[in-house]
């Protein structure tokens, strides 16, 4: 017997109507666990989001083969019949008119300004993840073959998302893959599996450091992944095409703020791996329309108006847009205790029912 | 609905570990519903993560382990209950001793643990365990100990492995 997965599981059908309705920004865990469970407490909700098909990072992030697509595929669809939420794809929220571009910028067809959608709603949620890849800022970043682990891996979902969409182009290759996060184990066990030649690793602590764990790095070693820890990239060697990766070979210093140790460049420990595509996860920022304005960082530090409320009245915030780039589990409790949270508030404001 | 439970028809929960990528949206769902999550997170020395819960035995320990007889199987449902009413909040927590699979936890509060109920009040209403419906990878399976058989391919029963390993370890070492 097989089980579906059902962001709307708090009822069998949505609640009765109570005649409001609220936007939500994101189709990633955190924008359709809000949207279930505002839909079961009788709220008309429209997702919005800027990708083809609703799921974030469950669809376009993580590999098949670790998370079944079409049950994520399945669950949106459930919302949609089922519970009545309604899905406007291909639509960007923004704060102004062609913001800063993010991964996936390039699959919307319309954009939405931030304002004029939280003047059409009771309130907002936004859940649109950590979609901004950080840059290493070392020369040669801006080679063809360099790519973000995001721009790497949406790619893969290959014919749902159209003719801009390219296939996997690891096959044959020297890849390395920079970074030491879960993003990083994806890319490189995609292009493992995609056929490349060989597939080097490069984080600048240890094992006990990356946030993949030892665990999932020792598997993909077993599959022939090269694991080089302890390597700081200097610059990615190549004119116009990628020709290799210089590095640092690094000590370990004392623990930072974060309590993680940091890594210290060993002077003239130079070396030069050969290397025809460069995948650079090196971590994801928030990505947020409006930023100045919201101000999240009071709603981190738990100094915002209303729980999980941003400093713009009636707009929430959950997942990892709140958070940057964390966990399904994480993502879903925050657009939980968003939705929650927006309906206290609703309650609060407009006399509670 | 697709999670129609067969009238009579016992079911237990059952997790393909093999499946499982430690997303802790089990956990996360349990909690928001319940408080304190009645299915739990942890982590292997090497960094494995998987959740720990309760199998809904068909003869359980902690049952036989409990003085006062606050667990008890129902033998319609096959589900295995705590009663917090009955619990004396004994200073051995017996019951947490015996579970061989870490299933009972600390409530800290008057009734000291916390369990799996199988979602009772959902039940109620024809609603199946929440953590299966939000588990993202199907590693959840709400089933009848014949469609188990089924569902315990090779991988599932490596992984089971590993993680009963793991378990005994952590057992050991408390
Ligand atoms: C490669 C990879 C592997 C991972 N593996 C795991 C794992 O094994 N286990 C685990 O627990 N977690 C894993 N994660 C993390 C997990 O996927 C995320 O933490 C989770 O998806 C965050 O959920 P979210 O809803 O906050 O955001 P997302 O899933 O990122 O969804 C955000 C959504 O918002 C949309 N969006 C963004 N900006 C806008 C805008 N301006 N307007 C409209 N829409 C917008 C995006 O299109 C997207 O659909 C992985 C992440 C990656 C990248
Ligand atoms: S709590 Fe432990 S011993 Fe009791 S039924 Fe559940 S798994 Fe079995
Ligand atoms: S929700 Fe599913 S995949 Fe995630 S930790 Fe729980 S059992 Fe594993």
């Amino acid at each position: 017997m097989r089980t579906r997965m059902n962001f709307g599981l708090f009822r069998d059908k949505p609640g009765p109507r109570n005649g409001r309705s609220v936007a939500i920004a994101g189709a990633g865990p955190s924008g359709l666990s809000a949207a279930g469970y505002l839909a079961c407490r009788g709220y008309a909700v429209t997702v919005y989001d800027k990708m083809p098909k609703p799921g974030g990072l469950l669809y376009f992030g993580i590999p098949d083969f670790r998370l079944p697509v079409e049950r994520t595929e399945a669950a949106a669809e459930l919302l949609a019949a089922n519970y009545g939420v309604a899905f406007r794809m291909r639509t960007k929220i923004v704060g102004q008119p062609g913001e800063a571009r993010d991964e996936g910028d390039e699959f919307r067809t319309e954009e939405l300004l931030l304002t004029d959608l939280r003047a059409a709603h009771d309130a907002v949620i936004l859940c649109t993840g950590s979609w901004r890849s950080r840059r290493m800022g070392i020369p040669g970043e801006e080679l063809p073959e360099v790519l973000s682990g995001l721009e790497y891996l949406f790619p893969l979902r290959g014919a749902v998302c159209g003719p801009e969409a390219c296939v996997s182009p690891a096959l044959g290759r020297k890849v390395v893959v920079i970074g030491g996060g879960l993003s990083a184990m994806d890319a490189a066990q995609c292009a493992l599996r995609s056929g490349a030649e060989r597939v080097t690793m490069l984080y600048r602590r240890t094992i006990d450091e990356a946030p993949a764990g030892p665990y999932e790095i020792g598997l993909l070693q077993d599959c022939g992944m090269i694991w080089k820890e302890l390597a700081m990239p200097l610059r990615i060697l190549g004119r116009e095409h990628v020709e290799g990766v210089e590095f640092l070979q690094c000590a370990l210093g004392e623990p930072d703020e974060s309590g993680r140790r940091c890594p210290l460049p060993q002077d003239g420990s130079n070396q030069i791996l050969e290397a025809d595509m460069v995948i650079s996860a090196v971590g994801e920022l928030p990505t947020l329309p409006l930023a100045e304005r919201l101000e999240v960082s009071k709603v981190r530090k738990g100094a915002s108006p209303w729980p999980r409320m941003t400093m713009m009245e009636g707009v929430f915030v959950a997942g990892d847009a709140l958070t940057g780039p964390s966990k399904i589990g994480w993502a879903i409790t925050g657009g939980l205790e968003a939705a929650r949270s927006l309906e206290q508030w609703l309650n609060h404001t407009q006399g509670g029912r | 609905m697709a999670n129609d439970n067969p009238v009579g028809a016992q079911r237990t929960k059952w997790v393909d570990y093999s499946r499982c990528i430690g997303c802790e949206s089990c956990e996360a769902i349990c909690k928001f519903l319940y408080g304190l999550p009645r299915i739990q997170m942890t982590e292997s020395d090497e960094g494995l993560a998987f959740p720990l819960y309760c199998h809904h035995c068909e003869h359980p320990m902690c049952a036989k382990a409990c003085p006062v007889g606050a667990i008890e199987k129902d033998e319609a449902t096959g589900a295995v209950y705590h009663d917090p009413a009955r619990c004396r909040g004994c200073k051995a927590m017996k019951c947490m001793q015996a579970c061989p699979f870490g299933a009972i936890y600390h409530a800290g509060g008057v009734v000291p643990v916390t369990k799996c109920d199988l979602c009772r009040d959902r039940a109620r209403v024809g609603l199946g365990p929440a953590c299966m419906e939000i588990c993202p990878c199907e590693a959840i399976h709400f089933v009848t100990r014949e469609e188990l058989l089924n569902l315990k391919t090779r991988e599932a029963s490596t992984a089971q492995k590993l993680v009963m390993k793991q378990i005994r370890q952590m057992r050991g070492q408390k």
